[in-house]
C-alpha cells in the first residue's frame, strides 16, 4: 500500500531504525562533500542534492575489508561477525542497481561470505523523485530496496518493496496514488545517459572501436585509479597480509585495472601489458563484457568516475566520444 | 566450523616430502591436517597460503587416483614461491581449493590422446596423465609431448622414461638447447617437431595442451593444420594471476569469463575469439 | 564511518580528503573532498592510498636507546633527558655549532617552527636545515635574488586561464599528478605546450614542442630562447621598462648564445630553439612550469635565475595565467622554508644576519640568539664526514637513501658522537641513531601545510598515533621546556599564533581562519583574505631584476669510463625513500623493486636484455638494478628512480653542490653498465 510521509514523519522513521541497525543518512562534510554518515539524533539529514560521493556499495566492500586472521601456528580464523545490520538511506536509483549488480556478482556461486555477512540483512532506503540537486528529479527505482521515498514538493511518498521495508511503513499515512503515477510518466524521459552507454555498448560488442582510440585514450590517463575507486560496481581487490605481534591479518583492499601489476605475473609475462590494453578493459569490461557474463552492463550511469577523473576520461566521456568517432549512421 | 568456513580461509596443510625436480622446481607432497582427501580432479588447482606473504595458484599435480597425499610443482618466481621454496617436510602451509573446471575427463574415454606440455606445464598435465595411467585400456592411445628449454629445465625425468613403457602410452620429449658438455642424449628440437612425427586420427583425436602462453599459437596453428578442426578436439590450460580462486577478485579475467571458475581447462572454441585469451 | 579532512601527506599540490575510520581507530579508507578548490573530488594514486601506512605493523611504538650496539625500549622520559643532556653537553663541549638540525617537509608548519626555536633558543646554533636543500633550495635563492620572493608566484587555477604552459624540468603528471592533470586539462582547452625534458614523459605526448635537450643544458636553452626572443622583437617592452631593471646585463650575457651555438650544446635543431621561442613569445599568457630537473645541478640558482629572466623578458608575471611556477615536492617543504628551517633565515625569510630581526626574535623567545647564518644540510654532512660536527637530531628525513654520494653520508654519521632521529618507521638512517623516537604521523595529529600554491591548510588528527608514538610538536615540546623556553603549549592553533606574531607573511594566519579553503600567503593581518597571485603591481623586492648566467656544463659529464648519463628521480607510484609507499600495498605491488630505464640502442650497444640485473657503477659505487628497455630515456642516457635503499640511486650521484644553494647535482653523472 502506498504511504505518505512528512518531515517528522522521516525523522521519526530514522529514530526508529537507529536502534537495531547501523544507520547511515546523507549529511554535508565539513567542504559540502555529501555522503553518507552514522545517523546522531543531531545529524542534519540532506534530502536532495548530489549523488553521495562515496559509493554505498563501499559498506559492504569496504577500500579495506579483513578477511582472516591467522595466528602463530598457521591456523586461520574467521572474523568475528557483525553484531548490528547496516542501513542505508538515501539510495538514488543508480546506486540501488549499483548494490544490486554487486549483490549478484558476489553472491554467485560461491558466494561470497564476507560481503554477504554485511550485506545480508541490511536495509536499503531508497530516495527518488524531486531529490537531486536543487530539489531536480530523479528517476524512481525498480523497486530494488526495502522502502522507497519518493520527494514531492512538501511530502515523500514511501512504497515498501519488501516484506520488511512494508512493515516498517505499517505506522504511516496513505499517499495518493495518482502522484506516483504523474512521477513514472516523467520517469520514461530521463534515461539520457544509458541510451549513449546502450550505444556505446553496441560499438563495443561489433568491435567497431579500433585499438588506436584505446591508445589515445590512454595517453590521458595518468593512473590515478580513481575510476575503479568510485565505481560501485566494481569489484576487483588484491589481498594483502600484516604481520603483527600475535597475528597475520590479512584482507582484501580495492584494485585497480589500470595498474600495470594488476595481472603481471611473477615471470614479467602480463596480458593486459599496455596502457591502452588496461583502458580498454574498463571500458569495455563494463560494457561488453558484463553485458556476455550477467545480461547487464556494470556501468550504472551514476557519474562518478567522470567526477573522479582528473583528465575527463571517465566512463560517458569515453562512452560519448565512441558514440561520436564510431557511431555515425548507426542506431 | 569446517562448514561455516570462510571462502577465504585456508586449511592447514603439511608438507609431507620434498624433492628436487630442476634447479628452479620442487615438488612438494602435501596432506591436510585432519587428514582428510583433497577431493580435486585433474586440472584444478589451490592457492597455497604463507603468513605475510598472501597466497598463490599453484596446480596440482597429483591425481586423485592417490588419496593418501597431493602433490604440487612449484617454480621459484615470486616472494611467495620463494619462500616456499625454503620449507622442510613437516612445516606447515595454509591451503584453500581445489578451484576451477578441471580438464574435462567425460571427453577422454575412447580417443586418442595427445598431451602436449611446455616448460613447467608437464606437472599440472603429470594430474592428468596419472589419471589416464590408471586406467590406460580406456584411451585408445596416450601421446605424451614435452618440451623444455635445456635437459636441466626437464621435469620428472624418471617418469618420463616410465611413460614411455606402459601399454598404450608413448612418450617424447625434446629441448631447445643443449648445451655442451651436457650428457643429455634425448632430442633438440622445439615442441613443434615432435608434434610434426605424429601419426593423428583426426576425428578420433583429442589434443591437450598446458604450457607457457607463447607456445599455444604455434601448436595449435599445427594441430588445425593437422586436422583437428571440430569442437571438443583441443583444450587447453590458460594460466592468470588468480588470486582468489572464486571469481571474485578480477585478477584472471579474459573479456567476460574468470580463468580461475571458467577455466583454467577451456576447450579451444570457448576462448579463441577472445581478445588477450591466447 | 567516521570521517576527518585533512590534507595528503605526499606532494606539495595540497589535495585535501576525508580520512574515514572506524569506531576502533582503524583508518578503511578516503575520499577525495569534493568541494575542495584543489581536489575537486580528484587524487592521484597515492593519494588515493594515502591511509594504507598508517596502520602498518612496521610502525615505531616505543622509544629506543642504542645499548651494547642494539636499539632498544625505553620510556620517553629516560629518552627525552638523554637527548637534551647530549644535545647540551655537545653545545656547552664542542660548542653549539657542533650540532646539526634537520627538520622535515613532512611535518607540520608548527613542528617546524618549534624545531627552528629549540636549535635557535634551545641550543644556540643556527645549524638548521631540512630536505629543501635536496629540491628546491635553487628556487628560494634565485628568486628572492630576482622578485624578493622564493615560491611560486601564481596559483593553481591559473592553469586555466593561460595560453600556454612551458614545462621545464618537471614529470607533472608523475610527480605533481593533479597539476599534471591540470596540464592536460588546459591542452584540451586549446592552450599551447612546450616540454623540455630530456625524457619522453606523459606531458610530451600532447606537447606542441618537446624539446629533449642534453641534461644540464637548460642555461643554454634559456638563454638561446631569450636571444631569439629579442632579435625578433617579440620581448615586452613595456613591462621591461616599468618593471624590471638590469635589462641591458641581459642583452649583453645573451649575445653568444645563438641558436646554432645552443644547438651544439644542447642538442636540439635551432629551428627548435627558435620555434620554441617565438611560440613562447607569442602567446598572451604563458606560466613557466618547473622543478627538479631545473633546481638539481650544480649550477640549480643560475637556472633559476635564466627561468626568471624569460618570464621577466616577455612580462609574463603577476597576472593570472602567467608566472614562475615552481612545483614544491613535499606537502609542507614550502611550510617547512617558511618556518625558517632554514640555516640563515627565521620564519618569512626573516634575515638571521639582520640585528633587528634578530632582536625581535630573542625578545620574543627571551634568549641572545646566535648571529652568524648556520650550515647547509649537504655542507653539514660533509662537515661530519670530516669530524667537524658532533651531533645531529634528524626530524623525519632520511638522508642516507635521499641525499647524494651515499657512502659519504654513511661516514658522515658514522663519525657522529651522537645521532637522534624521530621517526615514524625504523629508517635506514633511523638504524644507524643512537637514540630513536617514534612520532605520530599526518593522520594523527594536528598541524597545518602550506602547499606549492602557497595555500596554508589544516591537517587533522584523525586516529591515536600506535604505543606510544607522539606528535612531533609534542616531542620537541618537551625539549623546549628542558631548555628552559616555553613549552606547555596545549595545541598547534597556539603554535600557530605565535609564528603569525612573528611573521609578517603569516600575519593574518590563525586556525579559525582556515576552516574553509585555507589561506594563500602573504596575509598579512586578519582581514587580508590571502594572496593567489604574487607580483600583481610590483615585484616583492621592487624592480624585477634580471640577472644574466652563462652556461656552465655538469661537474660530471659521461667518458670512455663511464659512457652513460645517470639521470634520477621519482616514479608516479613511490614516494622519496618509499619508506610510505612501500608500505602500502598496492603502491609496493606496482614497483617492488629497483629498475633502470635504457634505450634500446644502448641496450643493443651493451647487450643487455629486458628484466636483466644489471650492474651500475659510477665514481662513487655501485648498485645492482633490473634493466627496463624504453623510448623514455634517450639514448646515452639512463634514469634510475631513488626510492629503493636496496639499490640506492645516490649510492651513485654525485655530491657536487651549486656553490650558491649547496643542491647536489642529482640529475646528472657518468655512470657505466654491466651485465651483473
Amino acid at each position: 500500500m502506498l504511504k505518505q510521509l512528512d518531515r517528522a514523519d522521516i525523522d521519526h522513521l530514522l529514530d526508529s531504525l537507529h536502534t537495531a541497525y547501523r544507520l547511515q543518512i546523507p549529511q554535508q562534510l565539513p567542504d559540502g562533500t555529501r555522503h553518507l554518515s552514522p545517523y546522531t539524533p543531531t545529524s542534519v539529514l540532506s534530502l536532495s542534492g548530489e549523488i553521495v560521493h562515496r559509493k554505498p556499495t563501499s559498506f559492504f566492500f569496504p577500500q579495506v575489508q579483513k578477511l582472516v586472521s591467522i595466528d602463530p601456528t598457521g591456523h586461520a580464523r574467521d572474523l568475528q561477525k557483525v553484531e548490528k545490520p547496516l542501513a542505508l538511506f538515501g539510495l538514488n536509483r543508480a546506486d540501488l542497481m549499483g548494490i544490486q549488480f554487486l549483490d549478484r556478482f558476489f553472491l554467485a556461486a560461491p558466494a561470497d561470505d564476507i560481503y554477504l555477512s554485511l550485506r545480508q540483512d541490511a536495509l536499503l532506503i531508497g530516495l527518488t523523485g524531486f531529490s537531486g540537486p536543487d530539489k531536480s528529479f530523479l528517476p524512481l527505482s525498480t523497486g530494488n530496496c526495502d522502502i522507497e521515498l519518493v520527494a514531492l514538493a512538501g511530502h515523500w511518498l514511501a512504497l515498501g518493496h519488501s516484506t520488511i521495508g512494508k512493515k516498517l511503513l505499517d505506522p504511516y499515512a496513505r499517499g495518493l496514488n495518482s502522484e506516483l503515477e504523474e512521477l513514472r510518466q516523467r520517469d520514461e524521459n530521463s534515461s539520457g545517459d544509458l541510451e549513449l552507454l546502450q550505444q556505446a555498448s553496441h560499438l563495443l560488442m561489433n568491435d567497431l572501436v579500433p585499438d588506436s582510440f584505446w591508445a589515445e585514450i590512454a595517453g590521458r590517463c595518468i593512473l590515478c585509479s580513481g575510476c575503479n575507486m568510485v565505481c560501485p560496481t566494481c569489484s576487483c581487490f588484491c589481498v594483502q597480509d600484516r604481520c603483527f605481534e600475535e597475528t597475520t591479518e590479512r584482507s582484501r583492499v580495492w584494485d585497480s585495472c589500470q595498474f600495470d601489476a594488476f595481472m603481471r605475473e611473477a615471470s614479467g609475462h602480463n596480458p593486459l601489458g599496455t596502457e591502452a590494453l588496461r583502458t580498454r578493459r574498463r571500458i569495455h569490461h563494463k560494457l561488453a563484457a558484463d553485458i556476455e557474463r550477467w545480461g547487464e552492463p556494470g556501468c550504472v550511469a551514476c557519474g562518478r568516475c567522470d567526477r573522479s577523473c582528473p583528465t575527463g576520461i571517465g566512463m560517458m566521456a569515453v562512452a560519448g566520444e565512441i558514440v561520436k568517432r564510431y557511431g555515425a549512421g548507426r542506431r | 566450523m569446517t562448514e561455516e568456513r570462510s571462502l577465504y580461509n585456508p586449511k592447514s596443510c603439511r608438507i609431507l616430502a620434498v624433492s628436487d625436480l630442476t634447479p628452479q622446481e620442487k615438488l612438494f607432497r602435501l596432506q591436510l591436517n585432519d587428514g582428510s582427501p583433497l577431493n580435486h580432479l585433474p586440472g584444478q588447482f589451490v592457492q597455497i597460503s604463507i603468513p605475510g606473504l598472501t597466497e598463490a595458484p599453484i596446480s596440482i599435480a597429483s591425481s586423485p587416483t592417490c588419496a593418501d597425499y597431493f602433490e604440487i610443482g612449484v617454480r621459484k618466481t615470486g616472494l611467495l614461491t620463494n619462500a616456499l621454496h625454503r620449507l622442510q617436510p613437516g612445516a606447515q602451509i595454509g591451503i584453500r581449493g581445489p578451484f576451477g573446471r578441471p580438464f574435462q575427463l567425460e571427453a577422454l574415454p575412447g580417443k586418442q590422446l595427445l598431451l602436449l606440455a611446455g616448460g613447467c606445464g608437464l606437472a599440472p598435465l603429470r594430474s592428468l596423465i596419472q589419471y589416464c595411467q590408471n586406467q590406460p585400456s580406456v584411451y585408445a592411445s596416450v601421446h605424451i609431448l614435452y618440451g623444455a628449454r635445456s635437459p636441466q629445465d626437464l621435469l620428472f625425468k624418471d617418469e618420463l622414461l616410465h611413460w614411455k613403457i606402459i601399454d598404450h602410452f608413448s612418450c617424447q620429449y625434446t629441448v631447445d638447447q643443449n648445451p655442451s658438455g651436457s650428457c643429455y642424449d634425448g632430442q633438440t628440437g622445439l615442441l613443434t617437431q615432435l608434434l610434426d612425427g605424429v601419426q593423428i586420427d583426426t576425428e578420433n583425436c583429442c589434443a591437450v595442451l598446458v604450457g607457457p602462453p607463447p607456445m599455444y599459437r604455434p601448436i595449435i596453428r599445427q594441430l588445425r593444420s593437422k586436422g583437428l578442426v571440430g569442437p571438443q578436439q583441443i583444450m587447453l590450460s590458460l594460466e592468470r594471476q588468480m588470486r582468489c580462486g572464486v571469481g571474485k577478485c578480477g585478477h584472471c579475467t579474459i573479456e567476460h569469463l574468470s580463468c580461475c571458475c571458467d577455466g583454467p581447462i577451456f576447450w579451444l572454441e570457448e576462448i579463441e575469439q577472445l581478445r588477450g585469451a591466447l | 564511518m567516521n570521517t576527518t579532512l585533512t590534507t595528503c601527506p605526499y606532494c606539495g599540490t595540497g589535495c585535501n580528503f576525508y580520512l574515514l575510520h572506524d569506531d576502533i581507530g582503524q583508518l578503511t579508507g578516503l575520499e577525495p573532498a569534493a568541494n575542495h578548490p584543489v581536489t575537486r573530488g580528484q587524487l592521484c594514486v597515492k593519494g588515493w592510498n594515502a591511509h594504507a601506512f598508517v596502520g602498518h605493523p612496521d610502525r615505531l611504538q616505543t622509544p629506543l636507546i642504542r645499548k651494547n650496539g642494539q636499539l632498544q625500549p625505553t620510556d620517553w622520559q629516560t629518552a627525552l633527558d638523554l637527548l637534551h643532556d647530549k644535545l647540551r653537553t655537545i653545545a656547552t663541549r664542542q660548542g653549539p655549532d657542533s650540532l646539526m638540525f634537520l627538520s622535515s617537509a613532512k611535518v607540520s608548519n608548527e613542528e617546524n617552527y618549534l624545531l627552528m626555536k629549540l636549535a635557535r633558543a634551545g641550543y644556540g646554533t643556527n645549524n638548521i636545515d631540512h630536505c629543501a636543500r635536496l629540491c628546491h633550495s635553487s628556487t628560494v635563492t634565485g628568486l628572492v635574488e630576482t622578485l624578493g620572493s622564493g615560491a611560486m608566484t601564481n596559483s593553481l587555477s591559473c592553469f586555466a586561464e593561460t595560453d600556454l604552459i612551458f614545462v621545464i624540468g618537471s614529470n607533472t603528471t608523475e610527480q605533481h599528478p593533479l597539476i599534471g592533470s591540470r596540464i592536460l586539462q588546459a591542452v584540451q582547452q586549446g592552450a599551447q605546450l612546450i616540454v623540455a625534458d630530456s625524457r619522453r614523459i606523459r606531458l610530451s605526448q600532447h606537447a606542441d614542442l618537446h624539446l629533449r635537450h642534453q641534461n644540464g643544458s637548460d642555461i643554454a636553452l634559456l638563454n638561446g630562447m631569450m636571444r631569439h626572443i629579442s632579435q625578433e622583437g617579440l620581448e615586452d617592452r613595456t613591462f621591461i621598462t616599468q618593471r624590471t631593471e638590469n635589462f641591458s646585463a641581459l642583452q649583453q650575457a645573451l649575445e653568444p648564445f645563438t641558436p646554432e651555438y645552443v644547438a651544439t650544446i644542447t642538442g636540439l635543431s635551432s629551428q627548435q630553439i627558435m620555434d620554441a621561442a617565438r611560440l613562447f613569445a607569442e602567446a598572451d599568457r604563458a606560466m613557466i612550469v618547473y622543478a627538479m630537473g631545473i633546481t638539481q645541478h650544480s649550477h640549480g640558482v643560475d637556472n633559476v635565475r635564466a627561468v626568471s629572466n624569460l618570464a621577466l623578458l616577455t612580462g609574463n608575471l603577476g597576472r593570472p595565467g602567467t608566472g614562475i611556477n615552481p612545483l614544491r615536492g613535499q606537502n609542507n617543504v614550502q611550510g617547512a622554508c617558511d618556518m625558517g628551517a632554514l640555516p640563515d633565515v627565521y620564519t618569512g625569510y626573516q634575515r638571521v644576519a639582520d640585528p633587528q630581526i634578530r632582536e625581535k626574535f630573542s625578545a620574543a623567545w627571551g634568549v641572545p640568539l646566535p648571529e652568524t647564518p648556520g650550515q647547509m644540510s649537504t655542507h653539514a654532512i660533509e662537515a661530519a664526514a670530516a669530524g667537524k660536527l658532533c651531533g645531529m637530531l634528524v626530524l623525519g628525513e632520511n638522508p642516507v637513501v635521499s641525499d647524494a654520494n651515499q657512502t659519504l653520508v654513511y661516514q658522515a654519521f658514522e663519525k657522529l658522537d651522537f645521532l637522534a632521529v624521530i621517526d615514524i618507521f625504523m629508517t635506514e638512517t633511523a638504524q644507524l641513531a643512537d637514540l630513536v623516537l617514534p612520532a605520530a604521523c599526518y593522520a594523527e595529529r594536528d598541524g597545518t601545510f602550506t602547499s606549492t600554491e602557497r595555500r596554508v591548510q589544516r591537517g587533522r588528527k584523525a586516529v591515536e598515533p600506535p604505543g606510544q608514538a607522539r606528535a612531533d610538536w609534542q616531542i620537541i615540546a618537551e625539549l623546549l621546556r628542558r631548555c628552559g623556553l616555553k613549552g606547555d603549549y596545549t595545541d598547534p592553533a597556539e603554535i600557530m599564533n605565535e609564528i603569525a606574531s612573528l611573521t609578517p607573511s603569516y600575519g593574518g594566519i590563525e586556525y579559525s581562519r582556515l576552516e574553509g579553503e585555507g589561506l594563500q600567503w602573504p596575509c598579512s593581518d586578519n582581514t587580508d583574505p590571502g594572496t593567489p597571485i604574487l607580483h600583481t603591481r610590483t615585484c616583492t623586492r621592487g624592480k624585477g631584476h634580471f640577472s644574466p648566467v652563462t652556461y656552465r656544463p655538469p661537474q660530471e659529464m659521461p667518458d670512455l669510463e663511464f659512457p652513460l648519463l645517470l639521470n634520477t628521480g621519482r616514479t608516479a607510484f613511490h614516494w622519496h625513500t618509499g619508506s610510505m609507499t612501500r608500505r602500502s600495498h598496492l603502491l609496493d605491488r606496482e614497483e617492488r623493486q629497483a629498475f633502470v630505464e635504457i634505450n634500446p640502442t644502448d641496450a643493443e650497444k651493451y647487450q643487455l636484455a629486458e628484466r636483466q640485473q644489471l650492474k651500475v657503477t659510477s665514481r662513487r659505487g655501485s648498485v645492482s638494478v633490473r634493466a627496463r628497455l624504453t623510448e623514455r630515456v634517450p639514448p646515452g642516457q639512463v634514469f634510475i628512480p631513488f626510492h629503493f635503499a636496496e639499490s640506492a640511486a645516490n649510492v651513485l650521484t654525485n655530491n657536487a653542490l651549486d656553490p650558491e644553494s649547496g643542491i647536489p647535482e642529482f640529475k646528472v653523472c657518468a655512470v657505466r653498465i654491466e651485465a651483473c
